[in-house]
């Protein structure tokens, strides 16, 4: 390692002074993709573009934190001229021809884009082996998984692959997979983040965010990409402000909550042991922690199996077959086109889910299905709005293990669920989520803890993790320090 | 309660998915749907939630952009991201049924 696992600040200081270029970070990047060729951590790379945008920059002013910064995107945000699949068959071939919103802004700050990110096929997935490309792996154990869908970034992070990288968050896509390698993963308040050309999976639900080895590099990041955007309709539009400002602040009068839901019998006891330390630490240094009970809670996943199906057949109606992607051979007619493509090109997780989602959707069902589960996620939501008229914060685990093995059997159509039943709640509620690394188990694999936040407040979760992350002081690269 | 789904069920959604399975995999949905749907009737069980229903995330004021007329996609390049495509049109196989035709 060279300057990939350093801190930002002393990178940016080092281009600033002229003692290292963008070519040198993009150099590494790739040095570091092909030595861990293994983790298959990215879909596609983009080398010949980044090498020459990097020698582009090289006389150019250098006028941001993220000034020449390699970067990694999932596959999911469209990029132009760069392929973009979505990690499933159906997009094998797909090259945009227009940037999502989330690009334009990082190629404003002069950032470079190294290659997109291996997913689970359309983020339906929690360990990213639904990827019609392999699954990546995780770089604390090859053996485990990487978490889900955003599984390729987490990896790519987490071996200092990149410096920084982009996932999406539609049911804890970010924060799961962050948990399980050890790293900082923010998914911002819905509406944070324009979704323009991030292909939809559960519009009312899907959130982009930052993903980085360390709090206020993630902090940096996401000042990048937030902003109203007449692209996306749901995009907010609120003053400008710094993600970095209370980092490093001292926590002594924070009033904490956690639900007692996310301490239940579902999480393993090494999991909940490390958190409760960490619990102990906030208060040892002046913050209240109260354990709560948050009404509906527990109904999270059944109103986010019925909403992100629903949503999800809905969305991917538009893989048609005709207009961009893959096309099935020996076709006969229009009819054939369809169901034939969709048939060939979707994984099995996406096939179980659309049709789940379109019988959900059809006819009287949507009142006695999604309508239902609309009315319950607002109830949930006013409980959380709430429980923030007491508490800063809320944290609590973000997942019941950590990584489990990528050999684990895939036959039950409820694990990839399962799985993200602690960070479902956020999603469901619009709020901001953030996974901090938290400890260790016993086999060294990383226990992560989920700080939760109230709408638009998440340079206060920035403030609480940067606490921990400098209190606890944890050795987060793989295979001890390079 | 049966534990998978009758043949036709499948079949049913599948079509309402427009998706085309093989024989093995009708098999194999007839076990995994009705795992999930399943999961979904505990919304049933749910009480004591108001009438008010929440589709977004969403306390910001809506705001639409101005109507006017804004860059365009290149013609050329929208077509040939089509799998089949000749000149400035996208090819379709035939749309009318064959019993239909003539």
């Amino acid at each position: 390692m060279k300057y990939l696992n350093r801190p930002l600040q002393e990178v940016h200081e080092l281009l600033k002074k002229k003692e290292i270029k963008p070519i040198d970070l993009v150099e590494e990047a790739f040095e570091n993709i092909e030595a861990n060729k293994e983790l298959n951590a990215f879909i596609t790379l983009n080398k010949e573009e980044a090498i020459q945008r990097a020698k582009e920059l090289e006389d150019q002013e250098v006028d941001n934190l993220l000034f020449g910064i390699p970067i990694a995107l999932k596959d999911n945000i469209i990029t132009e001229g760069l392929r973009t699949t979505c990690g499933s068959h159906i997009l094998d071939n797909f090259v945009p021809i227009y940037n999502a919103t989330i690009v334009d802004k990082l190629l404003e700050k002069k950032m470079i884009i190294i290659g997109k990110t291996n997913m689970d096929q359309f983020g339906m997935g929690s360990s990213s082996r639904t990827s019609y490309y392999g699954a990546p792996k995780n770089p604390w154990d090859l053996n485990k998984i990487a978490g889900g869908s955003s599984g390729g970034s987490a990896a790519a992070i987490s071996s200092r692959e990149v410096m920084l990288a982009i996932g999406s968050d539609t049911g804890g896509s970010i924060r799961q997979p962050s948990s399980y390698t050890g790293i900082v993963g923010m998914k911002p308040t819905y509406g944070r983040v324009s979704r323009y050309g991030l292909v939809a999976f559960a519009s009312s639900l899907d959130q982009l965010g930052p993903m980085t080895k360390n709090v206020y590099e993630n902090a940096v990041l996401l000042n990048a990409i937030v902003g109203k955007d007449e692209k996306d309709l749901t995009s907010a539009k609120r003053e400008e402000e710094d993600f970095t400002r209370l980092i490093g602040e001292d926590i002594k009068g924070m009033k904490i909550a956690i639900p007692n839901f996310l301490m239940g019998d579902i999480v393993s006891e090494e999991v909940k042991d490390k958190v409760k330390e960490t619990i102990k630490c906030l208060e040892e240094n002046g913050a209240t922690v109260d354990y709560i009970d948050i009404k509906y809670i527990e109904n999270a996943m059944t109103l986010y199996q019925i909403i992100a199906m629903g949503e999800a057949s809905s969305n991917l109606a538009r893989f048609d077959g005709i207009r961009y992607g893959f096309q099935a051979d020996n076709i006969k007619n229009i009819e054939d086109v369809y169901l034939e493509t969709r048939g060939q090109g979707f994984g099995e997780e996406v096939k179980r889910r659309i049709m789940v989602g379109s019988y959900l959707l059809s006819g009287e069902n949507a009142k006695v299905y999604y309508n239902k589960a609309l009315s319950i996620r607002d109830d949930m939501r006013k409980e959380f709005k709430k429980a923030f008229e007491t508490y800063d914060l809320i944290i609590g685990p973000t997942t019941v293990t950590t990584a489990y093995d990528l050999t684990d059997p895939m036959d039950d159509p409820r694990k990839s669920f399962m799985d993200d039943v602690l960070v479902i709640p956020v999603n469901m509620a619009g709020l901001p989520g953030m996974n901090i690394p938290v400890g260790f188990d016993q086999n060294h694999m990383p226990i992560g803890m989920q700080i939760i936040g109230d709408s638009f407040e998440e340079a206060k979760m920035y403030k609480l993790a940067s606490f921990i992350e400098k209190e606890l002081n944890l050795d987060l690269m793989p295979g001890g320090e390079k | 309660m049966e534990d998978k789904l009758t043949r036709e069920e499948v079949l049913h959604v599948a079509n309402l998915a427009r998706i085309k399975l093989t024989e093995e995999e009708i098999e194999k949905y007839q076990v995994e749907l009705k795992k999930l749907l399943t999961d979904v009737e505990k919304i049933n069980e749910v009480e004591g939630y108001d009438d008010d229903i929440l589709i977004a995330c969403w306390d910001q004021n809506t705001e639409l952009r101005k109507d006017v007329e804004g860059e365009m996609l290149d013609p050329k390049q929208v077509v040939e991201n089509a799998p089949r495509h000749a000149g400035n049109y996208i090819e379709v196989p035939v749309v009318i049924g064959e019993s239909e035709g003539a």
